[in-house]
């Protein structure tokens, strides 16, 4: 339980963290160019699984932590 | 079903969607994105599976998007011999197992100001075996003047999973799945990305392998073959940091990730990953990838379940995914811009913020598990 709560004060510190930034190291519009381009793999509209996430989730035992939609994998197990 | 008409089968499959995809796309001539993928999957366990997939997302209204995705796999389970824990019926078990998949997502996305995006999709999943039917919905809130996006997601899905019998007929248990899900994406500088998430998720119902055998050695000594027993609820976390970081002075892209996983059957694991994406023309991607994943066994698993009690109501499992392992996946890709068809104007037009892709992943595991997995895909800007 008290790890538990450990684990969830570092992921709200990081947050608050990362929040924090945004309030003062703002980047302009403008200066946004780098950050549209498709190498840097910005999500699309779709919320389901890549194909490769698929993959690891009908072969790894701990699925979650990125987006995912959906049961039954169509996959040989 | 013979090896000629099976080629035939994937052969259409993968090339049907194509010609579909190419003779629309001037159709849905608008605003929007349409994308088709093929996958094509082997391992060292002699299974198979190709999927197809197209997905559109139409601009309806200023802010209102239209979202579809249909997927179709085949898949190819080898006979059962000795040595495979395949997942498969034992129904004709000296014959490939088949079956097929179709699976649909139909979506709404709306914006709601300068800020606000709110989606709602829902998804149906059908196979011979299982059903799956799922509702989710997304609300995403830009903050800082767009420095910050945290996005909250629910998902309940209602599956039933089926065992096909001996006698041909299938039997169907029910899996619920609830899931939530929060990510804060944070601009650093003009060439960096934060990006933190966290999710949730609780299973109840149905949660082994209605196929998989667990072989108990009884009080007599003897083997008895039994049915997998898991418990019927699992609570599963995980904790995802990711960092991009674009390089201007080479024009590419570096991706680190690391995730750090926990669930309620003691299943830890950790994920790193790191992917270079670089271009080596204007319209040619060249990426290189490494994934690394470790983790612990679920507090039930044995190597041997000796005792008459597991073959009554003690927890048994022969899923290596709940055995203690490593992995190692390497990928390769290549993606090309057909920025130059589309210069030319004219019907091929909206090729010009169009790109395909080829990918290659080898993975190999600590459980003498290898599959190759080649990865097609072709993306259209309407």
């Amino acid at each position: 339980m008290r790890t538990w709560a450990i684990r969830a004060a570092a992921g709200a510190v990081l947050a608050a963290l990362a929040a924090g930034l945004g309030g003062c190291m703002a980047v302009k519009a403008t200066e946004r160019n780098y950050l549209a381009d498709p190498i840097m793999e910005r999500e699309d509209h779709f919320s389901k699984q890549t194909l490769a996430q698929k993959f690891f989730s009908s072969r790894e035992g701990s699925i979650g932590g990125a987006s995912g939609i959906g049961g039954g994998c169509g996959c040989a197990k | 079903m013979s090896g000629r008409d099976g080629f035939v089968r994937r052969a259409a499959l993968l090339l049907l969607p194509v010609a579909t995809v190419t003779a629309i796309s001037p159709l849905f001539a608008g605003d929007g994105e349409m994308g088709f993928t093929n996958y094509y999957f082997t391992d060292s366990g002699a299974n198979k599976v190709v999927t197809t997939s197209f997905n559109l997302a139409r601009k309806l209204l200023e802010q209102t998007t239209l979202l579809l995705d249909i997927e179709l796999d085949h898949v190819t389970v080898p006979p059962i011999t000795a040595v495979t824990g395949a997942s498969r019926p034992q129904r004709d078990k000296s014959q490939p197992f088949e079956k097929s998949r179709g699976q649909v997502i139909l979506g709404m996305e709306q914006g709601i100001g300068q800020n606000l995006t709110l989606s709602a999709s829902f998804y149906r999943s059908q196979e011979v075996d299982y059903i799956s039917s799922s509702a989710v919905g997304t609300a995403s809130l830009d903050m800082f003047r767009k420095n910050t996006t945290l996005t909250l997601r629910g998902q309940y899905n209602a599956d039933k999973v089926g065992k096909i019998l001996e006698s041909g007929d299938v039997y169907n248990q029910n899996k619920f799945v609830y899931t939530g899900a929060a990510d804060l994406t944070q601009v650093l500088s003009p060439t960096t990305v934060l990006d933190l998430a966290y999710d949730v998720v609780r299973l109840k119902g149905l949660l082994s392998d209605p196929y998989l055998q667990v072989s108990v050695i009884d009080s007599t000594g003897g083997t008895v073959l039994v049915d997998e027993l898991h418990p019927d609820n699992r609570t599963r976390h995980a904790g995802t940091a990711r960092l991009s970081q674009f390089i201007p002075s080479i024009r590419a892209s570096l991706i680190g990730s690391y995730r750090y996983y926990w669930d309620t059957w003691s299943v830890k694991s950790h994920t790193a990953e790191l992917k270079l994406n670089k271009y080596i023309t204007s319209d040619l991607v060249f990426s290189v990838d490494y994934r690394y994943y470790t983790q612990t066994g679920s507090w039930f698993y044995q190597p041997d379940y000796i005792g008459s009690g597991y073959t009554e109501s003690l927890y048994r499992t022969v899923d290596y995914k709940l055995t203690p392992f490593s992995s190692n996946n390497f990928g390769l890709s290549l993606s090309y811009t057909l920025r130059a068809l589309g210069a030319g104007g004219g019907d091929f037009e909206f090729l010009e913020n169009s790109s395909i892709e080829l990918t290659y992943f080898r993975y190999f595991n600590t459980l003498d598990f290898s599959a190759d997995i080649v990865q097609f895909a072709i993306k259209f800007s309407i």
